[in-house]
């Protein structure tokens, strides 16, 4: 994966702050990300606050087999989404180790989050 | 310019649906083009046929199909997520064999492919969430 | 520059600190529904950080018996004004 710079931009940025299984927000979000970037845009996600649970490893189906959001994350690479991106004051707020983290994200200090979004055309948040 | 809405919140349990609604007036008032409102999440409740709330309250079904009325303005409805809370057209209501169907026109069931495309074609897509 | 639009109240949710994470140096932040309680002057501490890009909804003010009290970093737009913000930005971030 690319640590340059110019690889930050893209036409499609998907802010994801809402943890797994609690609600929909995290598959819906990623069903956005997903059809973008079938549709040929460049696409980043950028895990905020909450959304970083997204990417904690030994997730698993909840009971009454809902689906929860790990197998369709395991998906991005068949998309081509590898522009990912963690937000590492919330990964510091919950004590949780970036390199125990599923997809190996690029983490990010706050500066760099306006940075991102600057680098894309259209925002979406989730 | 050409604006697009992304709506996420349900009507009557959250004030996404009137702020959408005001912001749509007021843009159009403005003399700026409404492409279309995308329904997703709880939004797309907004496109509840059946909705039958009190007559004094404001009817939001029937404010979105005035605005596509008055102005041409596409009401799209995302199908995944509508599928799942039981909101179906004809179309789908027989593909599914339910005895009933909870959207019609000017609501239309489509994928979350038209909420990229009216991003990509728009020059302001807002969000209003729950 | 961007619209930043926040409708929680820093009095029950943390998403504020969210969008303002996300402000750059000239982005503006525009309270509605809920977030106009920010506009209290015990809440609006919470947006010492944006003097003179901090908004919020006159309608949505006015609803809650707000308008004649808001602190005096607050400026209120109306839902017209809510769309010539929109105009003046190159694009909007909604943080709910």
């Amino acid at each position: 994966m690319s640590h340059d710079h110019d690889s930050a931009d893209g036409e499609l940025l998907v802010i994801l702050r809402h943890a797994p299984h609690g609600s929909s927000w995290l598959r819906e979000g990623l069903d956005a990300a997903l059809v973008a970037a079938a549709f040929g845009q460049r696409v980043s996600l950028l895990f905020m606050g909450e959304g970083v649970m997204a990417l904690v490893d030994g997730q698993e189906a909840g009971p009454l087999g809902q689906k929860g959001t790990a197998p369709t994350l395991r998906m991005l690479e068949m998309y081509d989404i590898d522009a990912l991106w963690v937000e590492r004051e919330a990964l510091a707020a919950r004590g949780l180790d970036e390199a125990a983290l599923m997809l190996a994200p690029r983490c990010l200090e706050a500066p760099g989050i306006v940075e991102l979004i600057d680098a894309h055309d259209l925002v979406l948040t989730f | 310019m050409r604006y697009g809405i992304l709506l996420m919140g349900a009507p009557y349990s959250d004030q996404a649906s009137h702020s959408a609604l005001r912001f749509a007036r007021a843009l159009l008032a403005r003399g700026h083009a409404l492409e279309a409102v995308f329904f997703y999440h709880d939004g797309v409740y907004n496109a509840a046929r059946l909705a039958a709330p009190p007559q004094d309250e404001p009817h939001l079904v029937d404010a979105w199909a005035a605005l596509h009325a008055e102005h041409g303005v596409s009401l799209e409805v995302c199908i995944a997520a509508a599928l799942r809370r039981g909101l179906l057209d004809e179309r789908e209501a027989a593909r599914h064999g339910k005895a009933g169907h909870s959207v019609e026109a000017p609501f239309e069931l489509t994928g979350v492919g038209q909420l990229i495309d009216l991003g990509r074609r728009c020059d302001r897509l807002v969000t209003f969430g729950p | 520059m961007k619209l930043h639009i926040l409708n929680r109240s820093p009095g029950v949710s943390r998403v504020h600190e969210q969008a303002l994470a996300a402000m750059g140096p000239d982005d503006r932040l525009l309270l509605i529904e809920d977030g106009v309680q920010g506009a209290l002057p015990g809440l609006a501490g919470a947006f010492a950080a944006i003097p003179g890009r901090l908004f919020a909804l006159h309608e949505d003010l006015a609803s809650r018996g707000l308008l004649a009290r808001c602190d005096a970093a607050v400026q209120t737009v109306d839902a017209d004004g809510f769309v010539a913000l929109t105009e003046e930005s190159e694009q909007t971030l909604s943080w709910y």
